[in-house]
């Protein structure tokens, strides 16, 4: 396994987009090349090695070294091969990624995976708005995948997102799963005020919700067998990172009703 | 022909003669091995032979919690058919009539193919519009609202066209009960077997078939052949002693899987037949020219 590793030089003051920074548009690039990648479309904007110290081989790993904010756009587009960033990226790490595995030991910020269709990411921090969202343009927001936040998520998670699951330890923000149409949220620790407005399909997760849209149907309790493969499909895909298996019985709220309904908030305390 | 004779059974120098066919296979969970095993046997109920029943079916194996989608015990079954076409409506039907009623039942793909057939195409729409699909992985699976809870079918399962149908065994004995017993034996050690069935009752046929009839209309008729009750009155294969003859049938997703069966229950049969009273052991052909797998006896031998 060959690794490419790029150093901050200092930290950035101006947004910098790293989409160009994925293992299969460098893998076959000299080093000197690599330093010659454009961080962004515009005529005048920094190359790679303007801003990072860049050693190691092109192959299927790429590790950046510290993190900021402003690292806009990290391992977007990405279809094979192992990204991992030191500290935190700022929004769209992972949008459109379609295979792989992105890890990011600090915060991530907005759209993280937005519109990407598989492959894995892992958070150590916590997720900004939007997560598995859309931006305007977009049909769907995440559409395949997995994505693990060790920490908390922002709002409006899995907007329009269609499929995919996105498992937290730590708890959503409000408003999550709004206007979703498929996919899993699953949190250990709870939802934010609102989740699912215009939900409607698709399945929230958790153990709590600290306020509940009317549009919601009480199910009362049901044992389905969907949560077992969910647990089995997440052990299997997170390995030793997969939280703790669903339990056998959840209470099921089905909604959103004002819309076709065919979501439900699964409640598993 | 030069038979030859190992440990009291004489076994013919022939060959039994298979045909190509289309397979696939299912997973069916419940909650307990219990119901698995009861939706998987009304599920494979009247699947003995292709010609009279649409498809020949069977259960493979029974499956541990660990290896099933949703850790429950399970039950893996086969199904055989003409062609992947002939097997989507018996599919529908099995599944929908005998799976989904089934309580507790849960319906997987069990054969991965690059080929597939639509396995929720019909039972999902007993939803209502209530259905909805979970997609994970590459893996779609079905959720269908029922009145002990939902009804998990995954949305298609491999089916393969590299599947033989028809390898077989006919076992020639002087003592009746002590021949079925025999037999009983090698489908009990074919069954260890993956990725086989041996789809008649209890996987012995004693009514072995030849083509066609003196009736207009009738495909098959006896093989008179094999009947001991003819044995003077037409050019019979029995032997002067034989009273009864069974045959085992196997179908395989694979010929290797049919050709490790056939050696598996040769092996029981040559190790247990003699003192059960057990004395040839043949199989069936139509002289070779109508099915490409061929199977020689002296090939298998332990």
């Amino acid at each position: 396994m060959s690794t490419l590793s790029f150093n901050l030089r200092t930290a950035p003051t101006e947004v910098l987009d790293l989409s160009a920074l994925i293992p299969s548009k460098l893998a076959q690039l000299s080093l000197g090349d690599v330093a010659r990648v454009a961080l962004g479309s515009v005529p005048d904007a920094p190359l790679a090695g303007d801003v990072f110290d860049i050693a190691g081989t092109p192959g299927d790993t790429i590790v950046i070294s510290g993190g900021s904010p402003f690292l806009d756009y990290v391992g977007a587009g990405l279809d094979g091969g192992t990204i991992m960033v030191g500290g935190p990226v700022g929004a769209y790490a992972g949008r459109g990624m379609k295979s792989g595995k992105i890890t990011i030991s600090g915060d991530a910020g907005a759209y993280l995976a937005s519109t990407a269709t598989g492959g894995l990411i892992h958070v150590k921090g916590s997720a900004g708005d939007f997560l598995g969202g859309t931006r305007p343009g977009d049909r769907f927001g995440l559409l395949g995948g997995t994505v693990l936040v060790d920490g908390s998520v922002g709002q409006r998670a899995g907007e329009r997102m269609r499929r995919g699951v996105v498992v937290a330890k730590g708890k959503f923000g409000p408003a999550a799963g709004s206007r979703m149409v498929g996919g899993t949220l699953w949190t250990e620790a709870g939802f934010g005020a609102r989740p699912g407005p215009l939900l409607r399909r698709g399945t929230l997760i958790g153990p709590s919700v600290d306020e509940l849209l009317p549009t919601f149907a009480d199910c009362g309790r049901v044992d389905p067998v969907i949560l077992r493969i969910l647990s089995r499909y997440i052990a299997e895909t997170l390995g030793p990172l997969a939280p703790k298996a669903l339990p056998a019985t959840v209470r099921k709220l089905a909604g959103d009703r004002a819309t076709i309904g065919k979501g439900e908030i699964l409640l598993t305390a | 022909m030069s038979a030859i004779t190992k440990n009291g059974v004489t076994i013919d120098d022939t060959f039994a003669e298979a045909f190509g066919m289309s397979g696939l296979g299912l997973i069916i969970t419940a909650d307990t091995l219990k119901w698995a095993r009861i939706s998987a046997e009304v599920m494979t109920g009247f699947g003995t032979s292709v010609i009279g029943c649409g498809a020949e079916c069977g259960i493979d194996k029974e499956l541990s919690p660990d290896e099933t989608p949703d850790g429950r015990p399970g039950v893996r079954v086969l199904m055989f058919g003409f062609s992947p076409d002939a097997l989507s409506p018996q599919l529908r039907n099995r599944v929908g009539q005998c799976v989904l009623t089934s309580p507790g039942s849960a319906c997987y793909n069990g054969l991965d193919s690059p080929t597939k057939l639509g396995l929720a195409a019909g039972p999902r729409f007993f939803g209502d519009g209530w259905q909805t699909a979970k997609k994970l992985g590459k893996r779609r699976f079905w959720r269908v609202p029922v009145m002990d809870g939902e009804f998990v079918i995954e949305d298609k399962c491999g089916v393969t066209t590299e599947a033989v149908g028809g390898g077989n065994l006919l076992v020639l004995g002087r003592d009746r009960a002590g021949l079925l017993e025999a037999t009983e034996a090698a489908v009990a050690a074919i069954a260890k077997i993956d990725d086989v069935i041996t789809p008649f009752p209890g996987g012995i046929v004693r009514s072995g078939s030849k083509v066609g009839s003196k009736y207009k209309g009738a495909i098959a008729s006896t093989n008179d052949a094999f009947c001991p009750t003819l044995k003077g009155a037409v050019a019979t294969e029995c032997s002067p002693d034989t009273i009864a003859v069974l045959e085992i049938v196997i179908d395989g997703l694979t010929s290797k899987a049919v050709a490790d069966s056939m050696r598996t229950g040769l092996k029981t049969l040559i190790e247990i037949g003699a003192a059960k009273g057990v004395t040839r052991i043949s199989a069936g052909n139509y002289g070779g020219k109508l099915g490409p797998h061929h199977y020689h006896l002296k090939d298998l031998l332990p």
